[in-house]
């Protein structure tokens, strides 16, 4: 693609996400919404083969129909308020609306199916801004929302996603896939805890960014998608094999790796509230997730899979530009000592 | 029948919209929205806002639909589905015809409909004349806002019109 014409569509798409994200008119953030959605679809299609169009498509075709039920819950909020600002909706019909739109935009249960089909279809680079930039604007308005929000639907999805992500992975070979199914399981702990506290939500959005990039740079430096290709990245870059498991056991929520503090946090902030069973149930559902982050470290920094020996060695391509990935790394896997650090959130 | 006349008016409005939603070929697509696009500038224009209803017809029906027009008779079949070809499109149509028909009976004979939000059968349709609107129609006074206080949403309007164009090229321009 024209540099000029994509940097001007990837701006348009951070530009989508910052107008959803400061604007107090319903409206503004629906146009925000748009011209994210809008702004996406070239940069999803960079290839043009069948597979990235027809991903596009559904992608559109999802986002859309969520877009359409936002608008909805919007203009029944403004029959029945009669104002267009965002503060908690006072409707349960509208609440319940909105709730379940930015579901759809988030990839919570029962509106998940999208997720893995369009990480599949899409290149690399693509998967990884779908599944971290797209999400931060749908949390955002859950977030302003928060106080409205009809707890029994949104737990009921946030458990379901919580199981469908993690049971859906396991039988995946595909990393694409894998990292589709981890984000869904992902945004069901965010929303777990949304109406409860909803800084745990942002530090769990923060903190999951952060692995899920350091988890796509690594494919992407060694230009793997499926499991078998992984597996043999002790033959081009030993250290990267480390880092994938360092980074792996973090998104399973190991104690001494960073994942662990969202994770703690929240089953703590639950357990606060009298939630006995719920956070139970959410702590061994995480365990489907990290046995299948387990079985990509196993394939490949803890043993050598078997394989015949013309297939031993890497095809070197030249070498990507990843960007930040030292930090990235630090970041996702030793911050578990500052969480102190969290009393001095509001 | 004048009081009701918004009410009229919506029914054919809703019941265009199913006849574009039940996909025939999109050439009576757009006859259909010919006729919606007319229909929804008389519902404007019962509320006064004949500034709105105008550019109804200039641009979107004069404008949009007219390319809308030339680009699908460039790309037409020969067989065009229409409402009655095709045994699915005849059935989503009549479907929707029907759900149309039963809500209208149900608000000339109840007095109060209660579906998301109450209205009190069909006197709620008709405009009433509360006065008090100045010496300037509210509607034209709403687009010289648009200028002038909400000139972040033009501004946004506009760039989001200019990308989706940037867009559309990029997508069907292939490899």
């Amino acid at each position: 693609m024209n540099p000029l014409i994509f940097t001007t569509i990837l701006m348009t798409v951070l530009l989508g996400t910052m107008i959803v994200m400061m604007s107090s008119h319903w409206l503004m953030i629906w146009i925000g919404f748009e011209m994210n959605l809008l702004a996406i679809i070239p940069i999803l299609m960079k290839k043009y083969n069948p597979r990235t169009m027809e991903a596009s498509t559904k992608y559109f075709l999802t986002q859309a129909t969520a877009s359409m039920l936002l608008m909805m819950a919007i203009i029944i909020n403004l029959m029945h308020s009669g104002q267009w600002t965002i503060t908690k909706v006072f409707n349960p019909t509208a609440s319940i609306i909105m709730t379940s739109a930015l579901a759809m935009k988030l990839g919570l249960t029962p509106f998940h199916f999208w997720v893995p089909e369009v990480t599949q279809g899409i290149s690399l680079t693509s998967g990884l801004i779908l599944l971290t930039w797209q999400k931060l604007a749908p949390m955002s308005i859950l977030y302003q929302i928060s106080p409205s929000i009809n707890l029994n639907i949104l737990l009921t999805m946030a458990v379901l996603s919580i199981l469908v992500g993690g049971w859906g992975g396991l039988n995946q070979t595909q990393l694409r896939k894998i990292m589709a199914y981890s984000s869904i399981a992902h945004m069901g702990w965010m929303t777990a805890v949304l109406v409860y506290n909803p800084t745990l939500t942002m530090l769990n959005m923060l903190i999951y960014i952060m692995m899920t990039l350091t988890m796509f740079m690594l494919f992407i430096h060694s230009s793997s998608t499926t499991m078998l290709s992984l597996s043999h990245t002790w033959n081009k870059t030993p250290l990267t094999t480390t880092l994938i498991l360092i980074t792996l056991l973090s998104m399973g929520g190991l104690p001494p790796l960073s994942g662990f503090m969202p994770k703690w946090m929240i089953i703590q902030e639950l357990t606060k509230n009298s939630s006995i069973i719920l956070p139970t149930l959410m702590a061994i559902m995480a365990l489907l997730n990290l046995y299948f982050y387990m079985r990509l470290t196993y394939s490949t920094s803890l043993t050598m899979f078997p394989s015949t020996n013309n297939m031993k060695m890497k095809w070197q391509f030249e070498t990507k530009r990843i960007t930040l990935l030292p930090p990235l790394i630090v970041m996702s896997s030793l911050l578990l000592p500052l969480t102190p650090m969290l009393s001095i959130l509001d | 029948m004048m009081t009701y006349i918004v009410f009229i008016l919506s029914v054919i409005f809703v019941v265009s919209f199913v006849g574009f939603s039940s996909k025939p070929s999109p050439i009576y697509g757009g006859l259909v929205l010919i006729v919606s696009g007319g229909v929804g500038c008389g519902i404007i224009m019962n509320f006064g806002g004949s500034f709105l209803g105008l550019m109804v017809f200039l641009i979107y029906l004069g404008g949009m639909l007219v390319v809308f027009g030339y680009t699908t008779a460039m790309a037409t079949e020969q067989y065009p589905e229409v409402w009655v070809s095709n045994t699915t499109v005849m059935g989503v149509f009549l479907l929707g015809l029907l759900m149309e028909v039963m809500l209208v009976l149900y608000v000339l004979k109840s007095e109060e409909v209660g579906v998301v939000f109450k209205f009190s059968g069909v006197g709620d349709w008709a405009i009433y004349d509360t006065g008090d609107s100045g010496v300037f129609s509210e509607e034209i006074m709403g687009v010289a806002a648009l200028y002038s206080y909400g000139a972040w949403v033009v501004i946004v309007t506009g760039w989001s019109l200019f990308v989706g164009v940037l867009v559309i090229l990029e997508v069907t321009r292939g490899d």
